[in-house]
């Protein structure tokens, strides 16, 4: 049992925040189907399928969030544009649904229409197969990364400079794909799903098994990166992170180093994408938005990078609040984002897994408090 | 210390997950609930927030004269914050959570393209209350406002008359997305064949939505006027923030309307509240609804309206009436209304009383919806842009016009 | 007695024929106002368009051989109706003046009128139609050369129905150069279209001598004429004026595109200029900078409604008058941000970007939450109305021209800052070696919560000169940041010049492409160069000197 834990960890130590989280999220794999459509589903603990579909979304960014956290947490580079890939995944996933209604008939749906188009354009071929479609995630997101990536790094672009240039990406491509002529819906996006693998989107079986599923994937990759992070390529990570130079000048080829792991981080940021569009049932630029990038940054900043689970209760902890703040208290909502952005920023600096100087300061005042009195 | 603290996180973002189901249903018995999507941040704010509150105004008046079928009316007001996928989210729990009877909102087509696949997996109600592309028909969405072919035609054929100048030359500029665009295949379509008009007579050009610097597209209408001698016209399909910046353009280069009329189509009251409207009289726009509308019905709602921003301390104008405040406000007493008629809250049962009910709107016309489809029947005002940063009325349709969803110039 | 009684009565009888001569010459119109007051305002009221188009034209017919008075309420009387000001009662017309309200056929005055007084509606053709008749009245009327040279204008864009039999007439008798030179423009179609060599001639060396597209248009109408019609001498000069006419407006047309690119670079390099000297001093890139500029535009805004409410006398100069506040608010924001947030951030650049965005957030929301989301309407100082035309079809308009002018001054006022005061010193000297700085004993610390809040206070001037070409409103600043950031990382990191070179640039970049491939393209293309441009240079036009 112990070595069957240790080897969860990744590594010669037990981590047990590590193991919570990844309880937490185990208890979400199991208790979605029993909750949702199981025994328990009618009880007072029972979910219904607005709770399950929130579960499931939440579960993707918080995939997202992790695959952000290993480039920046790890790497040591902030990326504000990680929207690209997560939108990667979800338009193609989108287009596989968009096709899987139109197999076997003719005609198009309207966005194409309007483009005078009466048939799908060839690039639109092969996308009715689910497996030609994550394939085509894979693909096209590692080959997005690779091209940013091998650009900026090899020419030294760092820090702050990096996070302008990721910002300006998706910047660019949201305006791209905000025209209408890009054939991808414009500013609508592209929408109208019907089913994905034979169940209707909004039924509740569907919601289930795909939040189920997020969880799974979210599990299996935070065990996965767990185990790379603690390995030796976690340690060639550290050692960019901390001082890249001094690597160098010991003999390691960095740029391969930054650039894998970069396109790593993309792809399952594009996995997330393919997970998260099927349960909102449109995929529109709104991904690609420059502030939802930042947003990503924000989940992992409050949650605590470096650690990966801690980018993982950052995304949860965050928009589960928006969620709540913006149905009932849409007022506080900005207020709320933007004193904890700070609160975490200047008092926690990292993040909620390292209270550290919280309590350090804490602890100041406490003992700064009894002096006076005792005088 | 550092486990505890973080178990104690974790509790309460699962506790927060399942809040609204505990508190809820508790003290939702005697009344009914509508719910409101209309973003009051972001983007859409200044449009948008207007008609939260007058969709409160009008169940306000409702609940005052005994509410629907015996019950008070309770809003439930929700931010979306201009995020069209929020729009989605919000709908959903709206329906599933609140159960609410009918929903009112969206502004954009992204938004409410967002709701419409919510909106048809929970069999619910959805009143747009925006003049749109057209091109869709869902049985749970009510149209309130008019497709372009009762729309936009009529007043594009008033531009071409004896009476509006005689138009032949059109400059198309539009914010870059799907009703824009929609507009103009249609408008192409038209005048190719009812007018036998060739491309050569017309200029399209798009810009991203949220585009404010105009200079060298008003360059380019003056370059474009100055060729041939056809009276040339802007057909202005921009919207939101980019009105103002291109009339302050228009403004700033000289321009006026004798010169190049500028027809705008989504170009509102609350559009001109910044600008010096002097050099701007004799512009046009085409509405369901002008705050100049005669008749009492109007007089009654601009006094309702003004009592209740006074009363209500509410953050917008109280003498700036717009077409969708009307269109939401007019919605919900359609929804009563049908409500009524059909003795039930169900929407199944409402939706099979829609046709034949009608309302006495503040435009001047009584709005009805028929068995055809989802399309309440409007009238139609051209305006004028007057001195005063307001619209004054040109032309009015004898009666309300059948909406045609679906155009045959594309 | 008859003879009496007969005296009497034809005394009585001449008496009472005097009286009715003298009284009926008194209430007469005077024979020099040849036209029925009532019958004019009767038509234009409510009579159909081809009637008061017509009424028009008899009125410039009879304008000329009326006297000045008649000619006076003439000219009045077409300019209010075209101007809207007409209250249409049931037998006569009233028009707004000096808060009260004068009866046109009278000349009485009123301080209230009948309700049932409304303003007629002129749809546009008839206002096209009403223009040119209009001008003419007024120029047939006018005493003053500035006048007639006002109505000219107004003429040679339109001259509609006017005869231009008229016009030729009045341009035989007109003195005054300026007007005389306007009058040509006005009868160019005329001379072209008659037979005469010399009025043709004529008409095309007033053609000439105006560069304007419309210019060119009306020779290229004329040249595509059969030859018959037209000599050879004129056909020449046709071409010939046609050629020069040709060069000049695509001459100006070049120059339109070169200002436009310089007004837009201006704008970049006013909202960029802040951020590039925050970040070459702290490392810092300051998210919010664009909300300093929307809290610029927001503190010009307060300090002209606080004009409009103690002193309406000087509002016209509101722009300048609010130019320290413009400048304070923000950097005392800028200075309170640094001093709560930033300073604590400064080994950790990326969180203060996370911090920032944060801060710009919380300014966004919390000025939406206290004065709202509408647009602010601004007051337009006549200064800033329109603009004029250098030569051909470039024109400019003052309010852009305020902003280039704002860019050039804040950059002179920076570079002296930056390079002739002692504070711009030890600015410098942080900058290029933070650790010797301190310990040669410039207060690192104070040097940068000085230097943030210059920045944040040119942010603010950046505000100040946008709200007269921009909508202002809470969200204004949104579509700024990206542009900025692409100026200050082209430019070099803290390099004053770079950031004036690289706002240019992009500007320009932008103003080329945006009329051949569209805004998005602009954009899109524009940000695919810069990041070409990084990889090549990553540090930007002017690199830092100096160790950090």
């Amino acid at each position: 049992m112990r070595q069957f834990i240790l080897w969860i960890c990744g590594g010669s130590k037990i981590d047990r925040r590590y193991l919570v989280v990844l309880g937490l999220i185990a208890l979400v794999t199991i208790g979605l189907p029993l909750l949702g459509l199981g025994s328990l589903a009618s009880s007072p603990l029972g979910l219904d399928g607005f709770q399950v579909n929130m579960v499931g979304q939440v579960m993707a960014f918080a995939l997202l969030a992790m695959a952000h956290d290993l480039v920046w947490g790890y790497a040591g580079y902030l990326s504000l544009g990680h929207g690209l890939f997560f939108a990667v995944g979800g338009y193609l996933i989108g287009m596989h649904m968009i096709k899987l209604s139109y197999v076997g008939e003719t005609g198009v749906p309207t966005f194409l229409d309007y483009m005078g188009l009466t048939e799908f354009p060839a690039y639109w071929s092969g996308f009715e197969y689910f497996g030609y479609a994550f394939l085509a995630v894979i693909v096209l997101s590692a080959l997005v990364s690779f091209l940013i990536g091998f650009l900026a790094f090899r020419s030294r672009v760092v820090g702050v400079y990096f996070s302008i240039l990721s910002q300006a990406f998706v910047y660019v491509v949201m305006l791209v794909m905000s025209r209408n002529d890009t054939g991808f819906g414009g500013n609508n996006g592209i929408a109208d799903f019907q089913t994905l693998f034979g169940f209707s989107l909004g039924s509740i079986e569907f919601r289930v098994a795909i939040a189920t599923i997020s969880a799974l994937i979210l599990m299996i990759a935070l065990i996965g990166l767990r185990r790379l992070t603690t390995g030796p390529l976690g340690k060639l990570l550290v050692g960019i992170r901390d001082d890249e130079d001094r690597l160098q000048v010991l003999g390691y080829e960095t740029l391969w180093v930054k650039t894998g792991i970069w396109c790593l981080s993309a792809m399952l940021a594009a996995i997330a994408g393919l997970l998260y569009v099927p349960q909102i049932q449109v995929a529109s630029p709104q991904l690609l938005s420059p502030i939802f990038s930042i947003e990503i940054a924000v989940w992992v900043a409050i949650g605590g990078r470096g650690y990966l689970y801690g980018a993982i209760i950052g995304a949860i902890l965050v928009n589960v609040v928006k969620f709540w703040l913006t149905r009932f208290m849409p007022e506080l909502w900005p207020f709320i984002l933007t004193g904890s952005v700070l609160f975490v920023v200047v008092v926690l600096r990292n993040g909620l897994m390292d209270p550290g100087p919280l309590f350090t300061r804490a602890k100041f005042l406490m003992s700064w408090r009894a002096k006076k009195e005792k005088v | 210390m550092k486990r505890r603290s973080f178990i104690k996180g974790v509790g309460v973002a699962g506790l927060a997950m399942s809040a609204p189901g505990i508190i809820l249903p508790a003290w939702s018995q005697e009344k009914v609930k509508l719910g409101c999507l209309f973003s009051s941040s972001g983007s859409m704010a200044n449009v948008e927030g207007r008609l939260n509150y007058v969709v409160r105004m009008a169940a306000e008046e409702l609940n005052r004269s005994g509410g629907v079928l015996g019950r008070q009316i309770e809003v439930v007001s929700t931010d979306p914050a201009s995020d069209w996928p929020l729009y989605g989210q919000q709908a959903r729990q709206l329906l599933e959570e609140e159960k609410v009877a009918a929903m009112f909102g969206c502004w954009t087509s992204a938004s409410r393209k967002a709701v419409l696949p919510v909106v048809e997996q929970n069999d619910g109600l959805l009143y747009y209350p925006l003049h749109f592309e057209g091109e869709e028909n869902s049985k749970n969405i009510v149209y309130m406002n008019s497709p372009p072919a009762s729309s936009v035609l009529p007043a594009l054929e008033y531009l071409m008359g004896d009476n509006g100048g005689k138009a032949r030359r059109f400059f198309m500029l539009g914010s870059d997305y799907v009703w824009p665009r929609t507009i103009n295949a249609q408008l192409k379509g038209y005048l190719q064949e009812k007018w036998d008009i060739k491309p050569d007579a017309w200029q399209e050009e798009y810009v991203p939505v949220g585009h404010s610097d105009f200079q060298s597209l008003v360059n380019q209408i003056k370059s474009f006027a100055d060729e041939s001698g056809e009276q040339p016209i802007v057909v202005l399909t921009v919207v939101g923030n980019s009105i103002p910046n291109f009339f302050q353009e228009y403004i700033n280069q000289g321009i006026t309307a004798l010169d190049v009329p500028v027809l705008g189509l989504d170009v509102v009251e609350a559009d001109l509240e910044g600008l010096d409207t002097e050099s701007l009289v004799g512009h046009l726009n085409c509405w369901a609804y002008l705050q100049n509308a005669p008749g009492e019905a109007n007089q009654r709602f601009l006094n309702a309206w003004s009592e209740y921003v006074k009363a209500n301390n509410v953050p917008f104008r109280g003498d700036v009436a717009i077409d969708p405040m009307v269109s939401a406000y007019s919605s919900v007493y359609m929804w009563a209304q049908a409500a009524e008629k059909a003795g039930s809250f169900d929407v199944p049962e409402v939706r099979k009383a829609f046709p034949g009910t009608n309302f006495d709107c503040p435009s001047g016309y009584n709005i009805k919806l028929t068995a055809e489809n989802n399309y309440v029947h409007r009238g139609v005002f051209i305006g004028s842009v007057n001195q005063n940063q307001g619209f004054d009325i040109v032309w009015q349709s004898p009666e309300t016009t059948t909406p045609v969803p679906y155009s045959s110039y594309i | 007695m008859h003879r009496q009684y007969l005296d009497m009565l034809s005394a009585i009888v001449i008496a009472c024929s005097l009286m009715f001569v003298t009284v009926s010459n008194a209430l007469a119109q005077p024979i020099l106002e040849p036209w029925d007051r009532f019958e004019i305002v009767k038509v234009w009221c409510s009579g159909e368009r081809e009637a008061r188009i017509i009424s028009f034209q008899s009125l410039l017919e009879d304008v000329v051989d009326a006297d000045a008075p008649a000619q006076q309420w003439a000219a009045n009387l077409i300019g209010e109706y075209r101007d809207g000001n007409f209250r249409c009662a049931r037998d006569t017309v009233y028009i707004p003046n000096d808060e009260q309200f004068l009866d046109v056929i009278t000349g009485d005055r009123f301080k209230a009128i009948p309700d049932d007084a409304e303003k007629p509606f002129l749809n546009i053709p008839l206002r096209r139609a009403l223009a040119p008749f209009a001008s003419a009245v007024q120029l047939v009327a006018a005493e003053a050369p500035e006048e007639r040279l006002l109505a000219a204008q107004g003429l040679a864009r339109t001259l509609g129905d006017v005869s231009p039999a008229l016009i030729e007439s009045i341009y035989r008798q007109e003195k005054d150069m300026q007007v005389a030179a306007a009058l040509e423009d006005v009868l160019v179609p005329a001379w072209l279209k008659s037979g005469d060599t010399d009025a043709q001639l004529k008409a095309i060396s007033t053609l000439a001598s105006n560069y304007t597209r419309t210019s060119r248009a009306a020779l290229d109408k004329f040249l595509d004429q059969k030859t018959e019609n037209v000599s050879e001498a004129v056909r020449t000069a046709a071409e010939s004026a046609r050629s020069s006419v040709h060069w000049v407006v695509q001459l100006s047309e070049v120059m339109t595109v070169a200002y436009h690119g310089l007004s837009y670079g201006s704008v970049l390099f006013l909202a960029a200029l802040g951020l590039a000297i925050i970040f070459g001093l702290m490392g810092v890139i300051n998210l919010a900078q664009a909300e300093f500029v929307m809290l610029g535009a927001y503190a010009t805004w307060f300090v002209q409604e606080a004009l409009r409410a103690l002193a309406p006398g000087l509002l016209e100069y509101y722009l300048f008058i609010a130019i320290p506040f413009a400048f304070l608010v923000p950097a005392l924001v800028g200075a309170f941000m640094e001093w709560s947030i930033v300073r604590h951030l400064y080994s950790r650049p990326l969180l203060t970007l996370l911090a920032t965005w944060a801060v710009s957030l919380l300014l966004i929301n919390l000025v939406r939450v206290t004065v709202g989301t509408q647009n602010l309407s601004f007051f337009t100082p006549e200064y800033l109305k329109s603009g004029f035309t250098v030569f051909g079809e470039f024109s400019i308009t003052w309010s852009r021209l305020l902003s280039i002018f704002f860019a050039g001054i804040t950059l002179i006022g920076t570079l002296f800052v930056i390079y002739r005061t002692r504070f711009g010193l030890r600015m410098r000297a942080t900058t290029q070696h933070r650790q010797m700085a301190g310990c040669v004993g410039v207060s690192t610390r104070r040097t940068d919560a000085m230097a943030f809040a210059f920045g944040s206070g040119l942010a603010g001037i950046a505000g100040l000169a946008l709200s007269t070409i921009y909508n202002v409103n809470p969200t204004m600043g949104t579509s700024l940041i990206i542009d900025s950031f692409i100026v200050v990382v082209v430019g070099g990191v803290g390099s004053v010049l770079g950031t004036a070179l690289a706002a240019l640039g992009i500007g320009q970049l932008n103003a080329i492409i945006e009329p051949q491939y569209g805004a998005v393209a602009s954009k899109v293309l524009v940000l695919l160069a810069v990041i070409l441009f990084i990889q090549q240079k990553p540090n930007g036009l002017f690199p830092r000197k100096g160790r950090r």
